[in-house]
């Protein structure tokens, strides 16, 4: 979809004139939302603030995190990534099939080889000039073929457990591994991020990408670049998936999509471009993950959960959309 | 042009431009139909399965429930929004008809009146998108991912852990009986596509979709109020969306929440191989026709020769991409900015 966009002052003045009292209300609005969540559950179960539970949660939010976390750089410089869950299920089937051979480097590989193809299609959107959710969506049915022909349709056993052993520790006996190398990614991408111009170089994309061209930022070079890191960041989640479900399956991560997109955009981060931050979707994975665990706990059938997910990311949009900047919404 | 006298140069301006723009036209128009010829002649040659008069039969019944799909999207992709809601309103209407007619879950017996419901289900949930859409703003693929999730939670409490199967003779006659060597369903589908074109060409919904599609900005400007016509071309697909949830129900003998899997993405392969723009303003029904058959033929062929059933999306993903790359190349320096 190419979204006209205005390069008036007018998108300058939305830049900048952040410091309104509802814009910084929507600014902490996911930290608000997990606040008002635990003590939702807290009330309607009082044993769910112990912390077994919330170990429990961390651990199974960690794949979600850092979906959303590598989704979220392609969402900043304005596009979207519709093909992380379907590149995660595919890297848990890579993964499956190749710890027998290449043992402990197995985890290495499936981040190499997911990064590559994350960087093939951010090569493929920006070379040929299609929209980034057409290269993806198309990316999205392409990788679930492959996963479903290398696989032969069904899941894969993984019987060298020692390979993600690691992953199913707990930090000081408490907080899950996985928990914390999914902080560590959000750590140090952000960090990498604020020390160098790479920041700016995403925001300005995002923003406003014909003035970023103008102004010399490599905006080519940084979309693929954020394109290759999401391609990583669903590797690292299949990892992960893979340390839990001790399988590799065509589809497993697939319904990981919409609780992915869902909680970048609860975390704030506008479908625009440019305003937004990985700490956001942080937030926003562990608001969504939150709804999903509690909703069984208030008592509510899990099918609300998809009615749930669906009016989440609209509202969210909604809330976050930078309309000075889109002219006529497609 | 060589510059004259301005007599001559009116004269002239009229002569030259009169046909280019029909040339072009016609070559874009020819290219989907020529490469399914084409495509048809390769698989024809390569597998005898393929050449029968019963596998022409099965391409044209297995085309059905896509083409459908693939109505309601095209008038979508016409104005230049996109739609991901089909699954979930399938899934709703697949499982809201398969409850309604006779079935072995309840009593009801609505028999047709259960088909209408269904299909209004879909136009209502289709409707939803719409106005999120123009109230909201929330851009076309936002709103009917999200209400592509509605659908399949709505689906998913109807289904309430007992599959619906469906006992009503008219329902299950759909898919069986023929009528000249095609199942009644794919009458049905040669019917949407007569009312899409009818629409299409000869009423105001249709022309507007084609004029937001091409100048949104400029219709608005000339007075056209055109939230009302987004509203309604969304709600008209979700009705075609729901009459393809309920032909898969009559092919299953059941209602299912997947009914709807994969066909968001196949109606936008078989829309833009067909000729459609994802930009919007070019295009329509009978070139997404020829583009439902391109697919199926090439799902088919594929499948007579002997390639895996499950490289089916994958190449669908490849057309997609290749087609919309092709689509955008003569538009490289206008289209600068790419989200």
């Amino acid at each position: 979809m190419s979204t006209p966009v205005i390069t008036t002052p007018a998108a300058e003045a939305a830049v900048t004139g952040r410091a309104g009292v509802g814009r910084r209300l929507t600014s902490f609005m996911p930290v608000i939302a997990l606040v008002v969540l635990l003590a939702a559950l807290t009330v309607a179960d009082p044993g769910f603030l112990t912390l077994n539970s919330l170990t429990a949660a961390a651990r199974t939010s960690a794949p979600l995190v850092v979906l959303a976390a590598g989704a979220t750089l392609v969402v900043l410089c304005g596009g979207i990534d519709l093909s992380i869950a379907a590149l995660c299920s595919l890297a848990t089937v890579f993964f499956a099939l190749w710890l027998p051979d290449a043992g402990g480097l197995t985890t290495v590989a499936v981040i190499a080889a997911t990064a590559a193809i994350g960087a093939v299609q951010g090569v493929a959107h920006v070379l040929l000039r299609i929209p980034s959710f057409i290269v993806t969506l198309g990316g999205m049915s392409i990788f679930s073929a492959i996963a479903l022909v290398i696989s032969d349709a069904g899941p894969i056993r993984v019987v060298d457990r020692d390979a993600t052993h690691w992953l199913t520790l707990y930090v000081g006996g408490v907080v899950p591994m996985a928990f914390v190398v999914a902080l560590l990614v959000v750590v140090v991408v952000s960090l990498v991020l604020r020390l160098t111009p790479l920041e700016s170089w995403i925001r300005a994309t995002g923003y406003s990408e014909s003035a970023a061209r103008l102004a010399g930022a490599p905006v080519d070079v940084v979309k693929i670049a954020a394109f290759t890191v999401s391609g990583a960041c669903a590797g690292l989640a299949a990892v992960m998936l893979v340390s839990r479900n001790f399988s590799g399956s065509p589809t497993m991560a697939d319904n990981l999509l919409l609780p992915a997109v869902a909680a970048i955009v609860v975390g704030g981060t506008a479908i625009t471009g440019g305003h937004g931050s990985l700490w956001r979707s942080l937030a926003g994975a562990l608001v969504v993950t939150l709804l999903r665990v509690g909703l069984p706990i208030v008592g509510v059938p899990s099918a609300y959960e998809q009615i749930l997910y669906g009016a989440i990311i609209v509202a969210a949009v909604a809330l976050t959309l930078d309309r000075s900047k889109v002219l006529t919404i497609k | 042009m060589t510059v004259t006298s301005p007599a001559d140069a009116d004269l002239e301006v009229v002569h030259a431009r009169r046909p280019r723009p029909r040339r072009g036209v016609s070559l874009r128009d020819a290219g989907p139909p020529v490469a399914l010829v084409v495509v048809f002649g390769v698989f024809a040659a390569l597998s005898p399965g393929f050449r029968t008069l019963s596998n022409v039969q099965n391409v044209l019944d297995a085309a059905a429930v896509l083409t459908v799909v693939t109505c309601g999207i095209t008038f979508v992709l016409m104005m230049g929004s996109i739609d991901l809601s089909a699954p979930g309103i399938m899934g709703a209407s697949a499982i809201a008809v398969a409850l309604l007619v006779a079935n072995n879950r309840n009593d009801n017996d609505f028999g047709l009146l259960g088909v209408v419901v269904a299909v209004l289900l879909g136009a209502g949930l289709g409707c939803l998108s719409g106005l999120a859409l123009v109230t909201l703003k929330v851009p076309s693929f936002m709103t009917t991912l999200g209400i592509s999730a509605v659908g399949l939670g709505v689906a998913t409490l109807m289904f309430a852990g007992v599959q619906p199967n469906v006992s009503d003779r008219m329902l299950e006659g759909l898919a069986v009986e023929r009528f000249l060597g095609l199942a009644h369903l794919t009458w049905i589908a040669f019917a949407c596509v007569l009312v899409g074109w009818l629409v299409q060409r000869y009423s105001r919904l249709g022309r507007y979709a084609f004029a937001i599609g091409g100048a949104e900005e400029v219709l608005a400007l000339s007075g056209v109020r055109v939230a009302p016509y987004k509203v309604a071309v969304f709600t008209m697909a979700g009705a075609f969306y729901g009459l393809a949830g309920v032909m898969v129900t009559s092919q299953l003998g059941a209602g299912l929440v997947q009914a709807g899997k994969g066909y968001d993405f196949s109606a936008i392969a078989a829309a833009v191989v067909g000729g459609t723009l994802l930009i919007g303003g070019r295009g329509g029904i009978l070139h997404s026709a020829v583009g439902v058959l391109l697919v199926t033929v090439l799902t088919n062929g594929l499948v007579q020769i002997g390639v895996s059933p499950y490289w089916q999306g994958g190449v669908q993903g490849l057309i997609v991409v290749a087609a919309v790359a092709a689509a955008v190349i003569p538009q490289r320096r206008r289209n600068q900015v790419t989200k």
